[in-house]
């Protein structure tokens, strides 16, 4: 018996930061997801005292590991452990047959190819640009006039959708409003941003090496058109937890309990 | 805890100081005599040193701007003139502190009479010594060494000793001087015994402990880069010779507890070597790289003829002039020979040359040797280009992998 019964994970993201609180057995006692806002620091720490008072523990019961971009400045944590790493375990506990994970989230998308043992065997990060990202969507919505939970099921209204070739988020944009006063209809329009988004992340993808099933997490998996456009693009199915932002933060409470146990 | 450092500085260092020290003072002195020349740092410097040229490295100049972090700046000095962020930032760094040199406290090198490039390490290296000889008026000479795509063919050969024999007559008329075989033969020697210890040193990094980690060579490599040749140059590699076999005798690392061997692929980012003691502090050693290993022969010959083929031979078979399946050999061959557990490939925006073909040699390497890698991005000099939290996301998930 550890002394430290509970795992806690903290995810902190460009966008939202995530919380998840298990017990010993792995069961996810609460989890909690919040927009990151301009102070990370105080992200954290409202996520980590919602997991507790949910949950009805203390932090000294827990053992809390930081993932994410913002992984150290979540200063209560006991370990800091990659995204990448964390993703990986979080997929393998939730459906083990997984070998490909594509995680698309605000800031950054990454394709982690998944070993036998949960862990990651070779991975690709895109960044340095927003092109294949959530930030990309947020643009296009934003020019489109409607919310990003509107985009996808608009882009899935289309059966021709435009040719966006930018690879660029600033020059696609010119593109979209070029379409826009073209007079090319707002779902042609929203379906070819999710396309070139799919083609972008399907190169990514591609890099790592296709291998199936595919999982897709992040907060961009939650939308319809860019799952449908990636499949295609795969050609394959793809697998979508639950809550597919709260991976890398329940990967991160599964390795703080792993490692209370060495 | 202790305070150690994670790393062990090596003794050697001190006399590099000196020797870097002597090197700037004879440039200066060469440069009021109308004896210097700038030279790429794969040129067959030995053929200008036998004439009593003087040679000094915009590339090493280069990488002092970028050690003491005044990259961008003296870069943004050849962007005011007009040049692109998108040329080689070595490129940059030398036409902009050739411009304003009284602003760049250390690393602008003196004024030339000639320079000397040759194209087995980059295309850049022309335009930018055209641009070089425009601000000074010295002139430029150019050897061209074709890449070799497998065996070097007899055509190639009589072809690049074709501009060795021009090159000897450019020295000739520029410097009013001439090649003397007992002097050639004597400082190929030379360069050839620095070339053999220097390679002594970086064959001793197989050992566990590794004595050397990839700062230290990175440091250490300076005088066979400027220097090949020169008596001193010599003497400094017995002394790092003896430095490094004293530590492998006694099993002492380049840093003090060896977990992770990895191999380091192109020029280091010199503006933050502090990433590598980082590193050193979780147990991460790197053994091998691919730039220090850029030599891998000597020059040898008994008469001025057989000397010069010697030189066509070594320069034109230098890592960048290969292609791509001779650069994934390589960098398999060193994970083998240095029982290496992973790579670390660092794509230079600067220089396309190195970088170009990582994304498909990362995946062949990993396919041969079944070790991990990853690629990060930035610069050698322009810091503006390295993203650190990023690198370290990448870095720190591949050391995960090895957990």
């Amino acid at each position: 018996m550890t002394e430290k019964p509970f795992g806690i994970g903290l995810d902190v993201g460009s966008t939202t930061t995530k919380g998840v609180i298990i017990d010993s057995d792995g069961s996810i006692l609460a989890t909690h997801l919040q927009s990151t806002g301009a102070s990370a620091a105080s992200a954290v720490a409202h996520v980590l005292g919602n997991l507790l008072s949910t949950s009805e523990k203390t932090r000294d019961e827990c053992r809390i590991i930081g993932t994410g971009y913002g992984r150290n400045i979540v200063d209560m944590a006991h370990k800091t452990v990659t995204e990448i790493t964390c993703h990986s375990v979080g997929v393998n506990t939730l459906n083990p047959d997984i070998r490909l994970l594509i995680d698309v989230g605000g800031q950054d998308s990454k394709v982690i190819r998944i070993g036998s043992n949960g862990r990651p065997e070779d991975f690709e990060l895109n960044d340095k640009c927003s092109a294949g990202t959530g930030r990309f969507l947020e643009v296009m919505a934003r020019v489109l006039e409607v919310s990003m939970d509107e985009l996808g099921p608009l882009g899935l209204k289309s059966n021709s959708p435009c040719s966006i070739s930018s690879t660029c988020t600033v020059f696609a944009e010119s593109e979209v409003i070029g379409r826009i006063g073209s007079g090319d209809s707002p779902a042609d329009i929203a379906a070819g941003v999710h396309q070139s988004m799919a083609s972008k992340i399907g190169s990514l993808s591609k890099r790592v090496g296709v291998a199936t099933p595919i999982g897709v997490t992040g907060g961009v998996a939650l939308n319809p058109a860019f799952r449908h456009y990636l499949s295609d693009i795969l050609k394959a199915e793809l697998w979508v937890p639950k809550i597919p932002q709260l991976t890398g933060a329940l990967g991160a409470a599964i390795i703080a309990l792993q490692d209370a146990e060495v | 805890m202790s305070d150690e450092k994670p790393y062990r500085k090596l003794e050697t260092q001190a006399l590099l100081q000196q020797i870097a020290f002597r090197h700037g003072m004879e440039a200066m002195a060469a440069s009021e005599e109308g004896n210097l020349a700038w030279v790429s740092s794969g040129f067959p410097v030995e053929i200008p040193v036998a004439m009593n040229v003087f040679p000094t490295y915009p590339e090493q100049s280069g990488a002092i701007i970028g050690a003491t972090k005044i990259g961008p700046e003296v870069c943004g000095f050849a962007e005011d003139l007009g040049y692109s962020q998108e040329l080689c930032s070595y490129a940059r760094a030398s036409i902009g502190s050739t411009d304003r040199p009284d602003d760049v406290a250390m690393g602008a090198l003196p004024k030339p009479q000639a320079f000397l490039g040759c194209n087995n390490i980059c295309g850049t290296i022309l335009k930018w010594y055209d641009a070089n000889s425009e601000q000074t008026g010295a002139p430029v000479f150019l050897l061209d060494t074709p890449p070799l795509e497998a065996e070097q063919k007899p055509h190639h050969r009589a072809y690049v000793k074709q501009g060795l024999e021009r090159l000897i007559e450019f020295l000739g008329k520029t410097f009013n001087t001439t090649l003397e075989e007992d002097k050639f033969r004597e400082v190929a020697d030379l360069s050839s015994r620095a070339i053999k210890l220097w390679t002594q040193s970086l064959k001793a990094c197989q050992n566990k402990p590794s004595p050397l980690n990839c700062a230290d060579r990175f440091l250490t490599m300076a005088p066979v880069v400027s220097s090949r040749g020169m008596e001193h140059c010599t003497e400094f590699y017995e002394v790092l010779l003896a430095e490094v076999e004293d530590r492998v005798k006694q099993s002492i690392g380049a840093i003090r507890e060896e977990k992770i061997r990895l191999l380091w692929d192109n020029i280091p980012p010199w503006f933050i070597l502090r990433f590598f003691n980082q590193l050193a502090a979780r147990g991460v050693v790197f053994p091998a790289d691919t730039y220090t290993h850029a030599w891998s022969g000597a020059v040898e010959g008994t008469d001025t003829d057989s000397l010069l083929d010697g030189v066509v031979d070594i320069y034109s078979n230098v890592y960048l002039n290969k292609n791509l399946d001779a650069k994934v050999d390589k960098m398999c061959q060193l994970i083998k020979d240095f029982d290496l557990d992973g790579f670390v490939m660092f794509s230079v925006r600067s220089c396309k040359r190195y970088s170009l073909g990582q994304l498909v040699s990362k995946e062949i390497v990993t396919e041969k040797t079944g070790v991990p890698g990853v690629v990060i991005e930035g610069d050698m000099v322009d810091s503006r280009l390295f993203n650190e939290a990023q690198i370290q996301t990448r870095v720190d998930a591949l050391l995960e992998m090895f957990v």
